[in-house]
């Protein structure tokens, strides 16, 4: 009898194969012998059925014997790990953790990839949807908003397109019982909804002839301000609200996840899609607005871009010679909502963490191994029993698994807690964070990720101990002078992987902490220490002269304020709304206007003294120039370095709109430093001030600096003081200026946070990896030092010999590593900032400390094995 | 309960006809309808098991490991699965046979107690 060793489904299919030949070989053998019996061939065969039994059900019997051996033997296999994993507790601990961590880890950033990146937007076929940006190449804009007359030219002209629609926020003061406070509002035309394939959950959303009228204006609210102001109440509907003093009928409420891209607002008025009376026909008026796109089906983006280009150059003819040069920039919707730069950052997290479970996993395995070598006489014994190398492969393989399962438990838990932190924490600017979640995907993805590291950590010692001959250790008693040598190789090659992508991750988080100290060393312009922000709206009734008055008495009571050194009042800090202005700048040399993106703010005279911001020709605004005074300007280096290329701007003149327009010509008496308003890392915009005093807009934002190193303290009488003055000003987002400007940080402070976590981890878990290695070679080596030492060697050359080896794995990784970080660093280059892929302080900062912390873990193990009593060691053998 | 019972019987009857398989191979390989031939034989009918409960029983011990299997030719010159014990097989039915001894030992005595001195 042949007795070859099968298992699970090769040993039943070996077995089953050709059972129904042998059931009706059987039958026809019993038919036979009735006949020979004397039976006519009907009886022979009816009996012979008749004593086999039923034929189908004998043979689900037999199919099912092996159904349950091969699940018995999987139960089996799956106890004796549990009891083995249970046996080795220490092992089993640190494996699962340092496998927990890493799964932890990388289901928590798969879910951020997942929500931010993957998901389809909420929109009805949303690979569709595109935005479209006015470009300037002069001015270096990529994605300007547009003005509505192109708006209505491209919409008209555009054959990739099924539809367009504009949208934009618009400040928005709310009058209520309680007063007027201020919200987030935005203006939509009334195709948008429908573009987007997106229906309101209440009542209807605007029909395409309702433009805004002064009266009953209808106004579409967002689901939380439904919740929050209503109580989900359907009295919503029909309900009036007055917004920016007009009263506006509410027709309908938005679905919760609602965003047109990434503008979420409360309260969404109708606007107009044509220009209307509001400027000259063939000019495209000073407003500007998001424009988004439905592309027809099967015309790809290239196709569009191209159309777009070519009507920009067609309507360039058209249009006025300050007005050309223009170009349409065609954004996929999605990328547009997470931008490149995002997906970036995102894709390399995602690969750091992907290393760092590499890492763990090499580990794991490393331990294993070390683990397998301990078990050889187990194993031994266990194929002297009849268990095939087969069989025993398997049993370690369901070990690991077992151990990945664990792992995967434990991970998914504690990736529920990161998936929390992220949204706890995360920078509020990069869009869809909040909806991050363990949805099926990620889920599927962590089982997967975590049976995957089970098998990769069993392979290493399964394969070694199918390779091994058991014999030789049975006898030993598992001591053996050259046992483990191959063990030792491998577990080299591991701890040398593990070192090589902790490399990766570390100087990718060197790179980033780098550029993090080169961005924050940036100066924005001004200083925000000590400054508490507010933004206030005057009631909607107050003409500019009441406003200019309003906003005089607010900073003449504010600044009598015990602990207020100062305080001043801008416009719109951050500017929300750079426009594009014709300037035209009186010079000797004629004037020459210019289309120019520019910022327009109005200041206090105090403003920039509030701010510390540096004045660097010409004088600040005072007291006369006041409304009848000639129109003044202070400007920024930006707008200098621009408009008066070589010239002193002090004392000219320029008019915002052509020449011949009849706009106001302004003198400038004054040039600031520039101020990075729109991130630290953004090229500051050209900007103009105007006097408060001399025009005053609705919606203004108040900065108080106080004495105190809490600017917070002086809220309560800010605000008290400003109730005083008049009690209908809305007053909103009171915050430290330094708290507001944590946007400014907040991606780059996240990534770089994460990848200093992953970094560490890494790191960590690489250092235990060597530390191992070396506490296992000495272990199994202490005969050969013994001998060493017996035969004349002293205790420091074991010691040189042991650190040398450690040196050696540190030295491959590290020459891996710095390459691997070389390439890559180069395709990751656009998230540094202020230094370069390859620089050399990171490099070379990075391979000291990981130098000297493999030095450090062989330290003690290394000083141990000096104290190896020759006699000690060679009497155990 | 019926089904434990049922259960039971089973497993009494599947042990019984494990152990007269492996008794009946230890005279040597031997196909399917022989050793079911061989059974009713040899116990002069008395045991007339339905023949096709053969096979689950055979893929048991095989799964078990007491016999194995090889394709064969037989006398009228047809391919055959040949059934023969393997060493642990022979061991196993020494110590089923044990087994056997002892429970049909036990039985008897409580069904025929001998008669008190």
């Amino acid at each position: 009898m042949a007795e070859r060793r099968r298992f699970g489904w090769a040993r039943r299919n070996w077995a089953l194969d050709d059972l129904n030949r042998d059931i009706r070989e059987h039958i026809e053998r019993e038919v036979q012998d009735n006949i020979d019996r004397g039976m006519t061939p009907e009886e022979a065969h009816r009996q012979a059925m008749l004593a086999f039994g039923n034929v189908a059900l004998i043979k689900e019997d037999t199919r099912r014997v092996w159904v349950w051996a091969w699940l018995d033997e999987a139960r089996q296999d799956l106890r004796y790990a549990a009891r083995t994993l249970r046996k080795s507790g220490a092992f089993a601990a640190a494996a699962a953790l340092t496998l927990a961590l890493a799964i932890g880890a990388n289901t928590t950033m798969l879910s951020v990839l997942n929500a931010v990146l993957l998901r389809p937007l909420p929109y009805q076929s949303p690979e569709q949807l595109a935005m479209l940006w006015t470009e300037d190449p002069t001015q270096n804009l990529r994605e300007a908003r547009s003005a509505l007359w192109n708006v209505e030219q491209w919409r008209s002209q555009s054959q990739s397109f099924s539809d367009m629609a504009v949208f934009d926020a618009m400040g928005t003061t709310l009058t209520g019982a309680e007063g007027a406070e201020q919200i987030v509002g935005a203006s939509m035309s009334p195709n948008l909804l429908s573009l987007l394939g997106v229906q309101p959950v209440q009542g209807r959303s605007f029909s395409t002839d309702e433009i805004d009228q002064q009266q009953q204006r209808p106004v579409l609210i967002s689901h939380r301000f439904w919740q929050t102001r209503f109580g989900g109440s359907r009295d919503a509907l029909g309900a009036t609200l007055v917004l920016n003093g007009v009263p506006s009928q509410i027709i309908g409420v938005l679905p919760a996840d609602f965003r047109a891209a990434t503008l979420n607002a409360d309260v969404w008025t109708p606007r107009t899609m044509s220009e209307g009376g509001r400027a000259r026909p063939g000019v495209p008026g000073p407003e500007t607005w998001s424009v988004i796109g439905r592309l027809r089906p099967h015309v790809t983006l290239a196709q569009a871009q191209a159309e777009m280009t070519a009507i920009a150059r067609r309507l360039n003819d058209q249009l006025p010679a300050v007005e050309r040069n223009r170009g349409i920039t065609v954004v996929p919707l999605s990328l547009q909502i997470v931008g490149p730069e995002s997906r970036q950052a995102l894709w390399m997290l995602g690969g750091a963490v992907f290393f760092v479970l590499l890492i763990a996993a090499a580990n794991v395995a490393s331990l294993s191994l070390a683990r397998s070598v301990v078990r050889t006489r187990e194993m031994a014994v266990r194929v002297a029993l009849g268990a095939s190398g087969g069989r025993i492969v398997r049993q370690l393989l369901t070990e690991s698994l077992l151990l990945g399962a664990i792992a995967g438990l434990l991970g998914i838990t504690l990736a529920i807690f990161g998936i929390r932190l992220v949204r706890g924490f995360g920078p509020a600017n990069l869009a869809r964070l909040n909806q991050v979640d363990l949805d099926v995907r990620v889920l599927v993805s962590a089982v997967a990720l975590s049976l995957l590291a089970g098998i990769v950590v069993g392979l290493a010692p399964a394969l070694t101990t199918l390779r091994r001959d058991p014999r030789p250790s049975a006898e030993e008693g598992g001591r053996s002078v050259t046992g483990g040598a191959a063990t030792r190789r491998i577990r080299s090659a591991l701890v040398v992987a593990e070192y090589a992508l902790a490399i990766v991750v570390l100087i990718g988080a060197g790179l980033l902490v780098r550029s993090w100290w080169q961005v924050k060393s940036i100066d924005p312009g001004f200083k925000p220490e000590r400054t508490l922000m507010n933004e206030l709206s005057a009631p909607a009734a107050f003409n500019i002269p009441q406003r200019i008055d309003l906003y005089q008495r607010v900073l003449e009571q504010i600044r009598s304020l015990p602990g207020v050194e100062s305080a001043g009042i801008i416009g719109d800090f951050f500017i929300g709304s750079s426009r594009e202005y014709v300037l035209t700048v009186e010079g000797d040399d004629g004037t020459v206007p210019q289309r120019l993106r520019l910022a327009r703010d109005e200041v206090s005279a105090d403003l920039f003294k509030t701010l510390g911001t540096p004045l660097v020709r010409g004088r600040f605004f005072s007291i006369a120039d006041g409304p009848s005074a000639a129109p003044v300007a202070i400007i920024n280096e930006a707008l200098a370095r621009r408009a008066w290329p070589a010239r002193d701007p002090v004392g000219k003149r320029f008019k915002l709109g052509s020449q011949d327009s009849d706009r106001p010509w302004y003198t400038v008496v004054g040039i600031v430093g520039d101020m990075r308003l729109q991130g630290l890392e953004r090229e500051p915009v050209p900007q103009i001030f105007e006097s408060l005093a001399q025009t005053s807009p609705r919606s203004v934002d108040l900065f108080v600096r106080s004495s105190s190193d809490d600017p917070t303290k002086v809220a309560a009488s800010v605000r008290a003081a400003l109730h005083q003055v008049d009690k209908d000003v809305a007053l909103s987002g009171v915050a430290p200026l330094e708290e507001r400007l944590g946007f400014y940080l907040a991606q780059r402070r996240f990534q770089t946070l994460l990848l200093i976590g992953f970094s560490v981890v890494a790191l960590l878990i690489a250092t235990v990896g060597i530390y191992g290695l070396i506490q296992y070679s000495i272990a199994t080596r202490t005969q050969e030092f013994g001998l060493r030492i017996a035969i004349g060697a002293q205790a420091g050359d074991i010691f040189r010999m042991i650190i040398w080896e450690a040196l050696r794995l540190t030295m491959i990784g590290l020459a891996i590593g710095l390459v691997g970080a070389w390439w890559l660093g180069r395709a990751g280059s656009s998230l540094l900032f202020g230094v370069t892929a390859t620089d050399p302080l990171t490099f070379i900062t990075v391979s000291l400390v990981l130098t000297l912390v493999a030095v450090a873990a062989c330290f003690f193990p290394a000083r141990r094995a000096m104290k190896v009593d020759p006699i000690v060691a060679l009497r155990v053998t | 309960m019926s089904t434990k019972r049922e259960r039971e019987r089973i497993e009494l009857l599947q042990g019984t006809l494990d152990l007269l398989i492996l008794r009946t191979l230890r005279l040597g390989p031997a196909h399917g309808h022989a050793i079911a031939k061989a059974i009713e034989h040899g116990s002069d009918r008395v045991l007339a098991v339905e023949q096709g409960s053969l096979y689950p029983a055979l893929h048991r011990l095989i799964k078990r490991g007491w016999i194995t299997f090889d394709e064969g030719t037989s006398e009228n010159n047809r391919r055959a699965k040949f059934y023969g014990l393997t060493a642990k097989g022979r061991k196993q039915l020494q110590i089923e046979t044990n087994k056997w001894d002892r429970l049909a030992h036990a039985i008897s005595r409580i069904l025929r107690p001998a008669p008190q001195e």
